[in-house]
């Protein structure tokens, strides 16, 4: 589904990722860890398209498309989604509104109609329900005044409305307390299947206690340092980045 | 010097006086003799301002020396401005067309007991209200707001008695004719006043017919003591048309004013807002928004005078300029020295869609009592990248996301607009502009 070649890129002629290759198949899961700085949430953008963060070489190809060549909305279209690690805040935006508009780009782009307003209202509060979200946040502004935990539910929500092919999820688990991290990752898990595919970025083992990865890689200095399964998650917690913060250097 | 008009080889004030001389001339005598003459001795004192004049450093007033040919005030009638009645005012209804009251246009029929209507010649037949609009005139530092003294024959009176709390809301419409060729000038004037503890409910809705008109205004507001008064002023002019309004609120003790002021975009439009907080408690409340595109203006000349203690005023701005548009906003509040315990709030946000677009802001505060509480600020801003590529990341296009954004940066001025129809058609028109430039 995704093949990552050689992807080198950053920002203002920085670069941030030093050469990344990654293969993603339908139904797998795969954990991205790394010290802080390494570079992780730099490659997400450039997977996502953030204007900001460009590809100097390398490929990536989605569903057998040239993913680089695509607008960062024609991505979403296409079922990628990025949940932040930091979302905005977008005051003077309807939460609810914004997420049916979403919701309705992606059947128009299907070639569907358009959802009619009641039935999305359906739709919203069964998903809301399953990431224990309550029903005011609808008429909130989107992540608007959000504590740091209710953001990254409602990046989860989104998730779970859009329904995507890839998720990226970049510490989508910092700042969420433990029932919040099991309801989060319950939500994930509900929508994970074999036609689609999941790159959780995160710092903590604890939440692969909940979302089981195929794949565990170690990120550092913008690159792959090593890849392994479950057990290597473990084996990070307890002794830490050095090893391979030294190697690369 | 000023500089001459081009078809006459005048000065403006020579123009001016020339066609004000002609225009007394020409008049019977009224109940508006005396205000005229006043007014063009006003006039004389002031001068035509240019570019320099402090109080239009933002505005071209060259394009509004046009020869000051007041429009005839000709036929119109109701499918004409039908368009521009909001819904629910239908009933309390008043129309000006080129500042004389139409009552054939007009319907009173919702309106509560006990407020009254009449028409400018008639109201100035008090000598009460002759004596207070003169005064305000020989005061007068504005120069259009003289020019239309020197000029209006008409206008309406708005009395709400005393402890009357309205249920109906009034909207005076103002049409603009431009029946009568180009260029051509009207003078509109209202005079409003909100009794002790009385409340009012009013829209001021200007819009035209057709052509390159200039609707030069004044409006006075006395709020009683005690009294509350809510008033929108919507522009929705031709977009060739010039309009200058001069806004007077009076505040006595207790009385709250919350107002709005929303701008659709002309050629030019001058909005000049002057309020005086005479006493004890007042509350003045004011929030303006603009939405401008191609080469409309709007301009805001603002001066909030605390005059007494324990008064609090609260102004916000937000421009959306986009092509080469232009905006400003001057607003200063001065605190006279009596006046402790004030509190006052300015702010002005700008959203500049364009690199040819153009918003300037120039708050200021004059602080003469020393224990108060008073803010200023103005942001200029562009739209956020990182509020787009959210947008985007989630599906939305380009024109979609950008619309987003730009009316969410409106839509805190428009949710406090406290009429559902006039917010309405902000929203499904006003805003609608932001739509058409997505390309
Ligand atoms: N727009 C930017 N401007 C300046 N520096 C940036 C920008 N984006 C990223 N960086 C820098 O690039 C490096 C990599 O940042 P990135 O956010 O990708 O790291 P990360 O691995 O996600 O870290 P964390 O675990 O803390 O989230 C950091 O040194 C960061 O400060
Ligand atoms: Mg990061």
């Amino acid at each position: 589904m995704l093949d990552i070649k050689d992807l080198t890129g950053g920002f203002d002629g920085n670069e941030i990722v030093k050469g990344v290759s990654l293969k993603v198949n339908p139904g797998e899961i795969h954990a991205i860890m790394g010290p802080n700085g390494s570079g992780k949430s730099t490659l997400s953008k450039i997977l996502a398209g953030h204007p900001v963060y460009e590809a100097t070489g390398g490929t990536v190809t989605y569903k057998g498309k040239n993913l680089l060549e695509m607008d960062p909305e024609a991505r979403a279209l296409e079922g990628v989604f990025l949940g932040f690690q930091y979302p905005v805040e977008i005051p003077g935006v309807n939460n609810a509104e914004f997420l049916r508009m979403s919701y309705n780009a992606l059947l128009v782009n299907r070639g569907e109609e358009e959802i009619d307003p009641l039935d999305f209202d359906e739709i919203l509060d069964q998903k809301m329900k399953t990431v224990d979200m309550d029903p005011k946040y609808k008429d909130r502004f989107l992540n608007d005044g959000f504590s740091g935990g209710e953001k990254k539910k409602n990046e989860i929500l989104q998730m779970a409305v859009l329904e995507p092919t890839l998720a990226i999820l970049d510490e989508t688990d910092s700042g969420l307390d433990i029932d919040a991290l099991k309801t989060v990752a319950n939500g994930v898990n509900r929508l994970f299947n074999k036609d689609r595919a999941l790159i959780v970025i995160t710092h903590y083992q604890r939440l692969l206690d909940y979302i089981k990865p195929h794949f565990v890689h170690v990120f550092s200095d913008g690159k792959i340092v090593e890849t392994g399964g479950k057990e290597l998650a473990l084996d990070l917690e307890k002794n830490g980045y050095d090893k391979y913060i030294a190697s690369g250097n | 010097m000023s500089s001459l008009t081009a078809e006459t080889g005048l000065t403006p004030e020579a123009e001016l006086l020339e066609s004000h001389k002609k225009f007394m001339e020409d008049k019977s005598s009224s109940n508006f003799s005396s205000l005229n003459k006043i007014g063009a001795q006003q006039f004389e004192k002031l001068g035509y301002p240019n570019s320099k004049h402090e109080m239009f450093t933002f505005v071209n007033t060259k394009s509004v020396a046009t020869g000051f040919v007041s429009a005839k005030g000709s036929e119109v009638n109701k499918g004409q401005i039908a368009e521009f009645v909001y819904s629910g005012c239908e009933r309390s209804l008043v129309v000006l067309v080129d500042g004389q009251y139409r009552e054939n246009l007009s319907d009173l029929s919702d309106l509560d007991n006990g407020v009254k209507l009449v028409s400018g010649e008639e109201a100035l037949a008090d000598s009460k209200i002759r004596e207070y609009l003169e005064s305000s005139v020989q005061d007068e530092n504005d120069t259009f707001a003289a020019i239309n003294a020197a000029f209006c024959q008409d206008g309406l009176f708005l009395d709400i008695p005393a402890k009357v709390v309205m249920q109906s809301t009034i909207q005076i419409l103002a049409i603009s004719s431009g029946a009568n060729g180009e260029n051509e000038s009207s003078y509109p004037r209202v005079l409003v006043r909100v009794g002790d503890l009385a409340e009012a409910k009013i829209i001021v809705r200007y819009a035209g017919l057709k052509g390159n008109y200039f609707v030069n205004s004044v409006q006075d507001f006395l709020i009683g003591n005690g009294a509350g008064l809510g008033l929108v002023q919507v522009e929705t002019d031709q977009k060739e048309a010039r309009n200058f309004s001069k806004t007077r609120l009076i505040l006595n003790r207790d009385s709250r004013f919350s107002g709005a002021n929303v701008s659709y975009g002309s050629a030019l439009t001058r909005c000049h807002l002057e309020a005086r907080l005479k006493a004890t408690g007042s509350e003045f409340r004011f929030n303006s928004v603009g939405v401008l595109e191609k080469k409309e203006q709007v301009h805001h000349y603002m001066r909030v005078y605390h005059e007494a203690a324990q008064c609090s005023s609260d102004m916000h701005f937000k421009n959306i300029v986009n092509d080469q548009s232009r905006s400003s906003v001057d607003g200063t509040v001065i605190v006279e020295q009596d006046a402790q315990l004030t509190n006052s709030d300015q702010l002005i946000n700008n959203l500049l869609l364009s690199d040819e677009a153009h918003a300037d802001s120039k708050p200021n505060l004059i602080i003469n009592a020393d224990d108060v509480k008073c803010t200023h600020g103005n942001t200029v801003g562009q739209i956020d990248e990182e509020q787009l590529f959210y947008l985007k990341a989630r599906g939305l296009s380009e024109a979609i996301a950008k619309t987003l954004l730009t009316k969410s940066f409106a839509a805190s001025i428009v949710e406090t607009i406290e009429f559902p129809s006039v917010r309405k058609n902000v929203e499904e028109t006003l805003l609608k502009k932001l739509e058409a430039n997505d390309g």
